[in-house]
This record gives C-alpha cells, sequence and structure tokens, in this order.
C-alpha cells in the first residue's frame, strides 16, 4: 500500500499536519512511536505520569547533566502534558526568524490565516479574573505595585469543571475531562472519526526519499516495519526528527543537522508565605507577566506551580530540611523565568540512536536569566514572602531546532517549502524547524505551520 | 528485556532514601512507607543501560556503611552548583537527579507499603487534588 501521506510522530505538529491532510480525502497515515491513551486511560498519579508517558521514562540530561529536558512519547505527543497556553508570535519573534533563516514568509501577515484556522478548530479561553487562585493573586498584587506588566492567559480549554472544584494541575498528566486542546483532543480523535489511520508503538529509524515515493522502515514491538508514502513528512519533535535524520545518514550531507537547539531554559523559584497560597488548586495558570521592557531583556515570568515530586525536584537539600520546606508546600507561592536563550545547543545522535545533548548557556542567557531572576525575587519579596526557594534546577519543555529552516542548504535542513533541501519527497514539520527561540510559548505556532503545509500539499 | 531491580539495589535504595527521608517529626522514614513494589514499573521506561548503571550504583549501595553514602550523597549535592563540565561532576549531577528522582516519586506518591499505618508524606503535607471527571 503506497499512502498519499504519512506523517511520522503524532504531537502538536503531527496532530494537526495530519488533521489537515485527512481532511482533503487524501489516505493518509499518522505513525507514533508512543502508546494510545485517551481520556479515561492517562495515568492518575504524578509518579506514573513521568515514568510512563516521557521519554527516557522521566527527564532526559544534557551531557553535563545540568539541565533536564521534556518531551513526551505517546499519541498527542508533548500536547498532552502541555499547559496549552496558545500564543501568537510577535514581531520581533518572526523578524528574528526572517533575518536568521531567510524566508521571507515569516511574519504575521502571512501566518494571520493559518493562526485563524488553528484558532477556529480549537476552543480558546481567556481567562478572567474570577478564575485566578491563591498564587495568580500574589502575582497580580506584587506586579502591580512593582509598576510590572501582566496579562490573563489565553489556554485551550473547553469545559475544566472549575466551578466544580476540578483542579487543573491533574491535566498535566492528560486531561481526564477531554477539556484540554490537546492534538489528541482538538486533531486526533475528530480525524480518527473521518478514518485517519493511526499506527502506535511504531517507532521509525530510517527514512529514504526517492523521487517518486519516501520509504520508512521502524521496528513495532521489536518487529521490523516497514511503509511508503507518496510523501512523508517528519514530526517527532526537535529530539525525535533529529534522531531519524541522523540515523538516515543526513548528516553528511547538511552540517546544520542537530544544530541550532534552543529550549527556552525556565529557572522556577519559590516563596514561603505565611497563610496557605494553595497554589495547586483550581486553574493553576491564569495570569504572566506581558512587560516589552522584559521582552526586550529576553525574559517573561510565568506563574506556575508542579504536584510534589516535581516541587521536591527543585531542591537539592535533603533530610529534615527537605522536610521543612517540602512542609510548606501548600505555603509555596510560586514563579518561573522562562529565557529566550541562543540556539548554541546540539542534538548529537550516535549510530545506535542514543542522543547526546550539549545545551551550554550562554553568557547572555545567564544575563537574561539572572535579570529575570532578580524581578522574580522583587515579586516574592513584594508579596511578603518570609523566605525564598532559590533552586538552581533548570529544565527545558520547548525544544527547538536541530533541522531548521532556511534558504541555505548549508545552514539548514528544510526549505521554505518545510522540503528537506533536495529530497522530493520529504517534509519536517514540528519544532525542529525553529530557526532560533521565539521567547513565546511555541505550540500554536507549530500547530500553525503544519496548517500551511498541509495547504501547500494539499494544492 | 524489563527493567528490574536487584534484591541489593531495592536494600541500597532503601538507605538512600532513608537519607533523603529520614523518620522526622510527622515525616515517616522511607523505608517504613516506600511501596517498593512499584519500583520496577516507574523505570520501565528508562533506557536499559541507564538502567542497568543505576541498578549496579544501588546495589554497591546494599554493601555500604552508611557513612560513606552520605559522603557520597553530599557530594551529589555540591556538584550541582559546580559550574564544571567534566565527566565526574557531571555524573554526579545525573545520579543526584536520579537518586533523587526515585527516591521522591515513591515517597510522595499513593504507592505506599500496605503494611504502612502512619500519616503519608502526601498527608504530611497536606496535599489533596480534586479530579471531577463528569
Ligand atoms: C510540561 C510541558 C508544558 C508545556 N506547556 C506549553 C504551553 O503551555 N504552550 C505551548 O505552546 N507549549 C508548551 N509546551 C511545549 C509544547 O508541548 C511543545 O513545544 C510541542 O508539543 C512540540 O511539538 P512537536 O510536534 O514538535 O513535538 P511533540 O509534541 O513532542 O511530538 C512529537 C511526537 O513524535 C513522536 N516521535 C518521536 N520520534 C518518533 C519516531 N522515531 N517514530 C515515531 N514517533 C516518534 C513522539 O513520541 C511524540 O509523540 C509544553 C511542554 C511540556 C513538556
Amino acid at each position: 500500500m503506497i499512502y498519499d501521506f504519512i506523517v511520522v510522530g503524532s504531537g502538536s505538529g503531527g496532530g494537526a499536519l495530519s488533521y489537515y491532510l485527512n481532511k482533503s480525502g487524501a489516505k493518509v497515515l499518522l505513525i507514533e512511536a508512543g502508546h494510545f491513551y485517551r481520556k479515561d486511560t492517562f495515568p492518575k498519579t504524578e509518579a506514573e505520569t513521568s515514568a510512563h508517558l516521557y521519554w527516557g521514562g522521566g527527564i532526559e540530561f544534557g551531557k553535563d547533566g545540568k539541565m533536564g529536558f521534556l518531551r513526551t512519547k505517546m499519541v498527542g505527543g508533548s500536547s498532552i502534558v502541555y499547559q496549552c497556553l496558545m500564543d501568537r508570535f510577535d514581531d520581533i519573534a518572526f523578524n528574528d526568524w526572517k533575518s536568521e533563516s531567510g524566508v521571507e514568509w515569516f511574519n504575521n501577515a502571512e501566518m494571520d490565516k493559518h493562526y485563524n484556522q488553528v484558532e477556529s478548530d480549537m476552543v480558546l479561553h481567556t481567562f478572567v479574573p474570577e478564575e485566578r487562585n491563591g498564587n495568580a493573586k500574589l502575582f497580580v498584587e506584587a506586579c502591580d505595585k512593582l509598576g510590572y506588566k501582566w496579562g490573563n492567559l489565553r489556554r485551550g480549554q473547553s469545559n475544566c469543571g472549575a466551578e466544580k472544584g476540578n483542579d487543573c494541575i491533574g491535566c498535566l498528566g492528560g486531561c481526564f475531562r477531554d477539556s484540554k486542546q490537546s492534538s489528541l483532543v482538538a486533531f486526533i480523535q475528530k480525524a480518527e472519526k473521518e478514518g485517519l489511520e493511526i499506527i502506535t508503538e511504531t517507532e521509525i529509524n530510517k527514512v529514504e526519499p526517492g523521487n517518486d515515493t519516501c520509504k520508512i522502515h521502524g521496528l513495532q514491538n521489536g518487529n521490523k516495519v516497514s511503509f511508503e508514502g507518496k510523501k512523508v513528512i517528519l514530526s517527532g519533535g526537535a529530539f525525535g526528527t533529529t534522531r531519524m535524520m541522523t540515523l538516515s545518514g543526513f548528516k553528511s550531507k547538511f552540517p546544520a543537522l542537530g544544530k541550532k537547539f534552543a529550549s527556552h531554559p525556565q529557572f522556577m523559584w519559590l516563596g514561603f508565605q505565611n497563610e496557605p497560597v494553595d497554589a495547586h488548586k483550581k486553574m493553576f495558570q491564569a495570569v504572566a507577566s506581558k512587560d516589552d521592557s522584559f521582552r526586550a531583556q529576553g525574559f517573561k515570568l510565568e506563574n506556575v506551580f508542579a504536584s510534589p515530586i516535581s516541587i521536591g525536584m527543585l531542591m537539592n537539600e535533603t533530610g529534615a530540611e527537605h522536610q521543612r520546606l517540602m512542609k510548606q508546600y501548600r505555603y509555596m507561592q510560586c514563579i518561573e523565568v522562562a529565557v529566550r536563550d541562543e540556539n548554541v545547543g546540539e542534538i548529537m545522535c550516535d549510530n545506535k540512536g542514543k542522543l547526546t545533548i550539549v545545551k551550554p548557556l550562554t553568557d547572555q542567557d545567564k544575563t537574561r536569566r539572572n535579570k529575570g531572576l532578580q524581578a522574580i525575587e522583587n515579586i516574592l519579596t513584594t508579596a511578603g514572602a518570609k523566605e525564598i526557594y532559590k533552586s538552581n534546577f533548570y529544565f527545558g519543555l520547548h525544544l527547538m531546532g536541530g533541522c531548521v529552516m532556511g534558504t541555505d542548504a548549508s545552514k539548514s535542513v528544510v526549505n521554505p517549502d518545510f522540503q528537506v533541501h533536495g529530497e522530493k519527497t520529504l517534509y519536517i514539520a514540528d519544532s525542529s524547524i525553529y530557526p532560533n527561540a521565539p521567547g513565546i510559548n511555541p505550540g500554536l505556532t507549530i500547530k500553525s505551520l503544519g496548517h500551511r503545509l498541509a495547504m501547500q500539499l494539499l494544492k | 528485556m524489563a527493567n528490574t531491580f536487584s534484591n541489593f539495589a531495592i536494600k541500597g535504595l532503601t538507605k538512600v532514601g532513608n537519607i533523603y527521608c529520614p523518620k522526622n517529626d510527622e515525616f515517616p522514614a522511607f523505608s517504613d512507607v516506600a511501596g517498593t513494589y512499584k519500583l520496577n514499573d516507574l523505570v520501565r521506561n528508562v533506557p536499559s543501560d541507564d538502567f542497568s548503571s543505576l541498578n549496579l550504583v544501588l546495589a554497591i549501595f546494599a554493601f555500604l556503611p552508611n557513612f560513606i553514602i552520605n559522603w557520597i550523597i553530599s557530594k551529589c549535592q555540591q556538584s550541582q552548583a559546580n559550574p564544571s563540565d567534566g565527566i565526574i561532576p557531571s555524573t554526579l549531577r545525573q545520579l543526584n537527579i536520579g537518586l533523587r528522582g526515585l527516591c521522591y516519586s515513591i515517597y510522595y506518591s499513593e504507592f505506599n507499603n500496605p503494611d504502612f499505618k502512619g500519616k503519608t508524606p502526601l498527608q504530611v503535607i497536606d496535599y489533596s487534588l480534586n479530579r471531577i471527571t463528569d
């Protein structure tokens, strides 16, 4: 069987793309390395969420062991665990993409129709003041006193049950209400009803593009499998797609393969209040910084929190001191800084497929981090924190680059039409094509780029 | 082949767990509360070579006196603030996260020793989550 389109990877990029391709009536196959979980089969505990849903069984580390990277392996990819904050890029982000890549259509005027379409296929909600929990209220009050600008977040969600007392932090392990607009909810389940063929627990390790079709090979439950499509689109995410391309021997052709990796390094600090904050209750993330001066300085602040195991992981202390800190879980106010980092990281893959990630923080990254952490300290102090826990553990949730888009084949892997340079039947549509770090949540743009590619392929 | 901890590794992890999470005030000791029956499930997706190293390190801990394990853990902690990218600090940092991850995943979880009767760590920190599905 030769499919019209085969999409490898079902996350933010692959989920949306396969939906739009399938809608046209084309014969589409979506292949995913992970398991097919649904709202009633997602793990119900934090421990199982990390262990079962994430690649590597939890967190993956850079070579220097400093920074942790999080990405998931299941139908829906990282969109199953994301917070679903849906932000369009601003002109700063697109202009920087354009100058790095030479791609002319990186601008809001061109992307507008794709954003519009994706947004209309998702249920989006902008938070209102009544929805703020204790953590958000403290953040807003302190920002107002300090003159920092903040904004209500826009999230993909249809029916979170907050009025019934549902605590949304649970959906970081997969939404058990099908409210959060993951790729699974917003795209894949709908496409499934319209005949999209989905094959799971199948990891693709080799792509062989030809003139008329592209063959792909992988393992399904330990058995070798192969598929063929007129066009194959890789959407395995920054790590997954870079790995497939490297294993397929493209490194010698494209010096840029694996390069220009960025990840918005995130640092979380805690402030301990005298009264319970209950940052894990209700809508646990409703506001964030929206300050032009922060944007210009290369960072943004998120008003987030996490479940107990993850909060414990922020702390380097052991024994009684660790327990003293954890005893105050309900009293913790939490803010994180996400740095708009330089894309100097590298994703490497040996011939057995083992990944090695090199992701140093540059001097500019450190300056941006320090400015953000100073702003966090100001907010926590202004909010009356009696103690501040300054965690030095940091992590990346937005994995970008490795197969970047550009006009020059010596500096990029895909051309402005998403096509692997010189290959007629092989495309890439996911966060690996990001030319550099936008400093903005990447998910909506990944989906919108998927829509753009679908429109182009269906022309 | 599925990742399976050896009995020695579980013994070693229990010793490490009691250093990270000792009996203290309301908090129970790791060894009293931890549902070690869950351990193999929690490492089922860890790449097998990483798992083998962890299994071996923990098995070695089973034979080491506590003061040496304490010393290794303190070196792991110090590595977190060490700017060096050298192989030793890098390995210690990964060990630090790996050990803490495993201990806290069991300690702050619903997977308790069925014989344990006291307040669990999640109860001590007063954590509760409403999951409303309808
Ligand atoms: C905890 C968390 C919170 C986040 N919150 C937000 C947020 O609020 N807003 C936002 O915009 N972004 C957020 N993100 C980031 C966002 O989820 C990712 O940037 C986005 O999902 C990346 O999309 P992608 O398609 O590139 O990759 P992914 O979504 O990671 O999907 C890749 C898929 O490909 C599969 N795959 C990989 N290799 C293979 C292979 N060889 N064969 C078959 N399948 C393969 C993977 O298993 C995976 O399912 C968050 C991420 C995390 C982890």
